[in-house]
């Protein structure tokens, strides 16, 4: 059942080149569907557990996937936001064959990297994953679009190959047979290895997260993709360096991780603070929104690099969740943008005549700065509280962005959707058909999981131990 | 008495099918068509394929060593002919058009096929040397064959540097003969070790300048300047050759000498891993200045020749698996991404990096060739490009060169995006005509880019295809011979 939840949505993006045109939106919102359920059906069965099979036996490369707790809700959430944006782009983008196409072929991307139990294999995904969103970002992207995918390919490569380099190192210092995690995690390097391995390591992850100083692609790459925000909800979704670092990092580098806590978690409050002071000087909804999830991934790299259980529950409850809000959100800018043919935050008086757009627009605002009663506000909050106990001057500086958080968001909302409507203004169509499902499902979830966290805390919390626990063993 | 030399034809049997398409296609061009040559050279490639595998793990050798069908050879030469297929196959369609349609044109290609054969299969360094010049002699009249200026000059200047470095590479072989007193590859590995320190001297000299030759010929930096005039001036197909089949033979040499008979003596390796730096950084930093995009891939040739190179830093046995791994790998994308030049280009100067613009809109199954061509090439799983990068960075990295597998991989960023500019060009729309040669769709060429793509894509996914042949350690430890 897990291989078919990682390549149903390949397949489903092969068979979309041979579908009659005039089929194509609803194989595809079949097939993310399906991925959907299948997802659900592991989760009814108590996660997929470890399976294991050589893919390359003379490099010792496995095929090893697993979806429980982190994963599995990652995975499920990755399903459901890629279903929504099928929804969307279904009615969005003209002649949306390709598009489709793409989004199935990264959700296979993203569902691998929260499966892979294999350093090799989560390499693959990492990569794959990227190839459908450069390609989006080239077929859909705006007139400046050269200098972001340019940036965007450096910046994650530069990543990943240096991973690749200590992958290596991992396996050939480490003296294990092969690069499943369970063999390398019982082999693991020590000594100053360990850190230069852990800092190749975090090079991939820091640039995905993204942590200052190496962000510099994210607000490009948003700015220069279609103005629908699918491709954008998939690249929030691409935000695998929290998941990676929680899931290798610590595991495989335990020293290191605690010997580089102090810096990495400075780091990780200026990132946040940073950019939510710059979120907050932006004009245009989409790089705004860009910095506001840098701020927010500061966070979850906060709570990861904190090492302790409570802060990192939190991280990876504020990563699942995170998506689901600033996804819908980029696609209420979208809606707006589809409007009002504009992406500036200084328009006014949306809200007169667009009253649901608004309203929902608000609601997920407030998920997104983490206002109690949504799933927002569980992860910043247990993630503060525990990074509080590790570092509590650096937990208060990175406190600080939740002010800023709704100052931002608050004050551009104001200036898009009350004020003055300008004088010959055009009539601002409200929300209809799917567009209620796009924007209202991500919010109903976004406020159930704030009320009633524990089917996910229940999912997360064990996972989260099993993984610290290898770090007290050290 | 007299004695009968060791002569065995069965050793011989895949270069000497070659050679007879060499000979059929000088003597019979005066009564058939280029193209019925081009299709008896094709068939006769094929039968030297399957002339090797029937060698497969027999261990054959001929004149008492000094020419060998081990299985690394045959893992190479197999390589080689992969790439002289996928050569044949693009001229048949474009050399009518690059003015080399004649008999000679194919002839030549035949006798540089068969020079780099005994490349691969060579037991001593005079069979290697004989190799290397049949290959090197052949390769200046291809690329000085089209009758333009542009040729002409790339022609000359191959010739010239080609043969200055092989003046250096003879010099070196002359070196190491003086030092061990044996031209044999087991012979020299045999007698490296226990030389007197006045020998030593000289065999790491001869091991130096052995090193510069075989640099010209591989292109490693500072010696690889003629590579981008000559693959960018030569017409497309003739480029093909040269910077796959011509490359695979010479690192076949070098894993010849350096892997096997040289294994022990010291020194090179030092100065190995200090070219392989600098071709790691002239070789990115260079193509991603161009703007043309044959002379783009022809610096992309000279970068990866530092990939190749690395896996010559690992101990033979990984270093040699790697190699055979990644040397087919190469082939396969590099013939492919010029194939696709060769169909669409309107002229033998390639096209500009700019005129890819919504290529995907007029040619979508070129284009999405290509791209998968530019991502292996780029290191992107799942292509195989990606396993080949991989396997070097390995291979260097668990024999001690850590600093170099790291900078390989900063310099691969670079790499990254200028093989990423035009990926993603091909794919913006563009509402300007084409600028594409309009009937540069032919069959063979077709039939060209699939292998490759095919290739790449099967490896990528299932390495093991190939790797499960070349991985066998036992293969590389003997590359001088037992």
């Amino acid at each position: 059942m897990i291989h078919f939840m990682i390549f149903l949505p390949l397949l489903g993006s092969l068979l979309l080149l041979i579908t009659p045109v005039r089929w194509r939106e609803e194989v595809a919102g079949f097939f993310a569907a399906a991925t959907l359920g299948l997802g659900i059906g592991i989760w009814r069965a108590g996660g997929a557990d470890l399976f294991s099979i050589n893919w390359v036996p003379s490099l010792g490369i496995t095929y090893s996937v697993a979806l429980d707790g982190v994963s599995l809700t990652l995975a499920l959430v990755t399903a459901f936001m890629t279903l929504i944006a099928i929804l969307y782009a279904s009615r969005r983008v003209a002649n949306p064959g390709t598009m489709l196409a793409l989004i199935l072929a990264m959700e296979t991307g993203l569902i691998g990297i929260f499966a892979a139990r294999d350093l090799i294999l989560f390499y693959v995904f990492f990569e794959d994953a990227l190839l459908p969103a450069l390609l989006m970002l080239a077929i859909y992207g705006k007139s400046h679009r050269m200098r972001a995918l340019v940036k965007f390919g450096a910046y994650t490569l530069f990543g990943s190959l240096l991973m690749l380099v200590s992958i290596i190192g991992i396996k050939s210092l480490g003296g294990s047979p092969t690069f499943a995690l369970v063999d390398l995690a019982a082999n693991t390097v020590t000594g100053p290895a360990q850190t230069w391995l852990y800092l190749g390591f975090l090079a991939a992850m820091a640039v995905k997260l993204p942590l200052w100083p190496l962000h510099a692609w994210l607000p490009d790459f948003h700015e220069q993709n279609h103005d629908s925000g699918i491709p954008d909800l998939m690249g929030t979704l691409y935000k695998v360096g929290g998941y990676g670092i929680f899931r290798f990092g610590i595991e495989l580098f335990p020293d290191a991780s605690e010997q580089l806590r102090p810096i990495l978690m400075g780091l990780a409050a200026f990132t946040a603070l940073y950019a939510a002071w710059i979120a907050f000087r932006q004009t245009n909804w989409k790089r705004l929104l860009a910095y506001a999830g840098l701020s927010h991934m500061g966070f979850v790299a906060l709570g990861v690099f904190s090492l302790n259980e409570t802060a990192v529950i939190g991280a990876m409850y504020l990563l699942a969740f995170q998506n689901v809000y600033t996804g819908a959100l980029f696609l209420a800018v979208g809606m707006l943008q589809e409007r009002i043919g504009s992406l500036d935050t200084r328009v006014g008086g949306v809200m007169n005549q667009a009253g649901a757009l608004g309203g929902l627009t608000m609601a997920l605002w407030f998920a997104s700065i983490a206002v109690p009663g949504f799933a927002g506000f569980v992860g910043e909050f247990s993630i503060l509280l525990g990074a509080y106990q590790v570092q509590p001057w650096i937990t208060f500086v990175a406190g600080l962005t939740t002010i800023a958080a709704a100052v931002y968001a608050l004050s551009a909302f104001q200036t898009t959707f009350w004020q003055g409507r300008p004088l010959g203004g055009i009539k601002v169509a409200d929300l209809h058909g799917t567009e209620w499902l796009v924007l209202g499902l991500p919010l109903a979830v976004a406020l159930f999981f704030g009320v009633y966290s524990a089917p996910a805390i229940n999912l997360i919390q064990p996972a989260v131990k099993t993984v610290l626990a290898a770090l007290g063993a050290n | 008495m007299l004695q009968i030399p060791d002569v065995k034809l069965a050793a011989m049997l895949p270069i000497l099918i070659v050679l007879a398409g060499a000979i059929a296609s000088t003597v019979l061009g005066f009564n058939l068509p280029r193209r019925a040559l081009t299709i008896i050279n094709l068939v006769m490639l094929v039968l030297s394929g399957v002339s090797m595998i029937t060698l497969w793990d027999t261990g054959t050798t001929a004149f008492g060593g000094g020419l060998q069908a081990d299985n690394a050879a045959i893992l190479l030469g197999l390589t080689i002919l992969v790439g002289s297929i996928m050569t044949l196959l693009v001229s048949l369609d474009t050399a009518y058009r690059a003015r080399v349609s004649f008999p000679e044109f194919d002839a030549m290609l035949m006798y540089a096929i068969t020079g780099t054969l005994l490349i691969a299969f060579s037991g001593d360094l005079i069979v290697m040397l004989i190799g290397l010049e049949i290959m090197s002699l052949s390769g200046y009249v291809l690329a000085t064959l089209q009758a333009s200026r542009r040729a002409e000059e790339s022609g000359l200047k191959y010739f010239l540097l080609g043969a200055v470095g092989s003046a250096i590479l003879i010099y070196g072989i002359a070196f190491v003969y003086g030092a061990t007193g044996s031209l044999n590859y087991a012979d020299i590995a045999a007698k490296a070790s226990g030389l007197t320190p006045a020998n030593v001297g000289i065999l790491v000299g001869g091991a130096l300048l052995m090193l510069a030759g075989f640099a010209f010929k591989v292109a490693l930096a500072p010696f690889h300047q003629w590579t981008p005039d000559v693959y960018g001036g030569a017409p497309t197909s003739v480029s093909l050759f040269l910077s796959t089949v011509v490359k695979v033979a010479a690192f076949a040499g070098m894993l010849r000498v350096f892997g096997g008979a040289l294994a022990d003596a010291p020194g090179w390796a030092s100065v190995l891993q200090i070219l392989t730096a600098a071709t790691l950084i002239i070789g990115n930093t260079a193509a991603l200045l161009q703007r043309n995009f044959k002379r783009m891939l022809a610096y992309s040739a000279v970068a990866h020749t530092g990939f190749l190179a690395m896996c010559l830093l690992g101990t033979p046995q990984a270093g040699g698996a790697a190699l055979g791994y990644y040397l087919l790998v190469y082939t396969l994308m590099t013939a492919a991404a010029l194939a696709v030049v060769a169909a669409l280009q309107r002229d033998e100067m390639g096209m500009e990096i700019d005129d890819l613009r919504g290529l995907y809109y007029r040619h979508p199954a070129y284009a999405v060739a290509l791209s998968v061509c530019l991502a292996s090439l780029a290191g992107l799983p799942p292509f195989a490009g990606f396993f080949g990068k991989y396997l070097a960075f390995q291979a260097a990295f668990q024999n001690g060169y850590v600093w170099i597998s790291v900078l390989a991989a900063l310099t691969s960023v670079a790499a990254l995006i200028y093989y990423l500019r035009p990926a993603m060009l091909m794919f913006m729309p563009d509402r300007t005509p084409a600028r594409e040669y309009p009937n540069g769709q032919r069959t063979p060429t077709n039939f060209a880019v699939v292998l490759g793509v095919l290739g790449v894509t099967v490896l990528g996914i299932l390495p093991n295809i190939w790797y499960g042949w070349v991985q066998n350690p036992a293969i590389w430890l003997f590359l001088a011979g037992r």
